[in-house]
């Protein structure tokens, strides 16, 4: 579904130098696979989610979504982004829309619903994400686990086909993690393709299909949640995981 | 309200300037007959407007006149300058370098440029080509002055909105002119309202300066008033207060306004 050949991504920071954050990077999620990706901060990983809408450009290299390269001359992106559902660390909901109103929002805008179909939608899934008594609050008067599931339903509502998650997480306050988790596992099962860069090793351990382990812009292992668990081969791997369990 | 003891130091000592001023003015100064019984009529009257119309009615005098075209200038004025500096205020942010030049370009020449010359060359170069009117020329120079500052408002007001909230609107499919028209932009707009209550209070008193070109704004009639009558301090203090109204009446919408939009924070 997803095909990644030889992606080079280089930032250039304030002060001039030059981070590379992808180096020949070639990764594949196939249909159904929820991959989580992990590793050291810097090493990557929210770089490859953000190249695969184009929410940041790769250099060079080549990127294939079900058969379509995205970065092609006559490819609409915002095509490819309505099927691809993001979710950000720091939710990024609409602080100026109700809650059904960020679910609702796009989907009248860019999938061309009528408002009561858009509307129905939006209640299945935000009681999906058990919000739904909510609907009427602004993100504000949220907690952060709350708006985090408002976000996961507010991507659904497009009815993609693949998920991402950047350390969707990683802002929540630890008691909060666990409501979180419960929607995206509940995804997983439904059979998403999910894409998911995270620290929560439970979560790898319990729903992932495989786990990528990513170091300087590349992949240095990947395997089974299992496999990593018991016994990982490199020594950065071995090093990383001992840090975080 | 409570009044403490350094509160009732600050009213003695503006009371003691107060008593200062009238003396100096009324008592000692200049002698000067104040002819106050005469400025309602200015502002409205009863009776026939010429020989060719002898009803008698409840007519509008020349100030109120003049407050009419003044609020007719700075409501037209207003209206264009925020269609000018949202533009400008989204051009600046261009990724295209052209657009961007241009708009900052604009920016720089209104700003760094007297308005009173402004309108005189908008007036009497622009305006004779394309025969504009005194009212068409001053709302075009006041809309171009006030929309740099603006767009200046606009962009900032962009800016301040965090990256993430384009993000997630461009990765649900939005195109960047919807995510800016219904994400950006609103919560942009939300947050400028201060600055821009500012401008427009602005340039409602700029306004007064397109009576150099014979608009019969309220200093204009005001100036032709003095002139008939010599009655130049009332004229113009009621002038002033005419002036007061209007600010005071937005600076206190824009605050409801505020509050009004403060509900979703």
């Amino acid at each position: 579904m997803i095909r990644v050949k030889n992606a080079y991504k280089t930032f250039r920071t304030h002060d001039h130098r030059e981070v590379k954050a992808l180096v020949d990077f070639s990764a594949h999620i196939k249909k159904g696979e929820v991959v989580v990706i992990i590793g050291p901060s810097g090493s990557g990983k929210s770089t490859f989610l953000r190249c695969l809408n184009r929410l940041e450009e790769i250099d060079s290299g080549e990127i294939l979504i079900n058969g379509v390269d995205i970065y092609g001359k006559n490819v609409n992106i915002n095509k490819v982004r309505e099927d691809i559902g993001m979710v950000f660390q720091l939710f990024n909901l609409f602080p100026h829309k109700t809650v059904i109103e960020n679910v609702i929002l796009s989907q009248q805008i860019v999938r061309k619903r009528k408002r009561e179909e858009a509307v129905k939608i939006s209640r299945d899934l935000l009681h999906k994400v058990g919000i739904l008594e909510k609907e009427n609050n602004y993100p504000s008067q949220l907690s952060g686990g709350q708006q985090q599931r408002v976000a996961i339903a507010r991507a659904l509502a497009m009815h993609p086909k693949i998920m991402m998650f950047d350390e969707a997480t990683s802002a929540l306050d630890p008691e909060m993690i666990g409501e979180v988790l419960d929607v995206m596992k509940k995804l997983a099962r439904e059979g998403m393709t999910m894409a998911v860069v995270t620290h929560e090793m439970g979560f790898a351990r319990e729903v992932s299909d495989r786990v990528v382990f990513m170091d300087s812009g590349q992949i240095v292992e990947e395997g089974t949640a299992e496999h990593f668990f018991t016994n990982p081969i490199h020594d950065r791997t071995k090093l990383f995981l001992s840090q975080i369990l | 309200m409570t009044f403490n003891k350094r509160s009732v130091i600050t009213l003695v000592i503006l009371a003691a300037i107060a008593v200062c001023i009238y003396y100096y003015f009324v008592v000692g100064g200049i002698t000067y007959i104040w002819h106050w019984e005469r400025i309602p009529q200015m502002l409205f009257y009863h009776g026939s407007k010429s020989a060719d119309d002898p009803a008698v009615h409840l007519r509008m005098g020349i100030l109120m006149m003049g407050f009419i075209m003044t609020l007719k200038i700075s409501v037209a004025s207003i209206f264009f300058a925020i269609i000018i500096g949202t533009i400008v205020g989204i051009a600046r942010l261009s990724n295209e370098p052209i657009t961007r030049w241009l708009s900052m370009g604009y920016v720089e020449l209104i700003r760094n440029t007297p308005l009173l010359v402004q309108i005189y060359i908008i007036y009497f170069f622009v305006g004779s080509m394309l025969r504009l009117s005194p009212f068409v020329a001053g709302t075009a120079a006041l809309a171009i002055f006030t929309g740099a500052y603006v767009g200046e408002i606009v962009r900032a007001g962009i800016q301040s909105i965090h990256k993430g909230q384009m993000e997630a609107a461009r990765s649900l499919g939005m195109q960047y002119s919807k995510a800016m028209r219904y994400i950006i932009l609103p919560q942009a707009f939300k947050r400028i309202i201060p600055p821009l209550a500012g401008q427009f209070i602005s340039l409602i008193k700029d306004s007064s300066l397109v009576s150099v070109i014979a608009l019969a704004d309220i200093m204009f009639q005001g100036q032709q008033a003095v002139a008939r009558t010599y009655y130049a301090f009332e004229i113009y203090f009621t002038v002033a207060l005419l002036y007061l109204v209007m600010t005071f009446t937005l600076s206190m919408a824009t605050q409801y306004v505020e509050r009004r939009m403060a509900i979703s924070d």
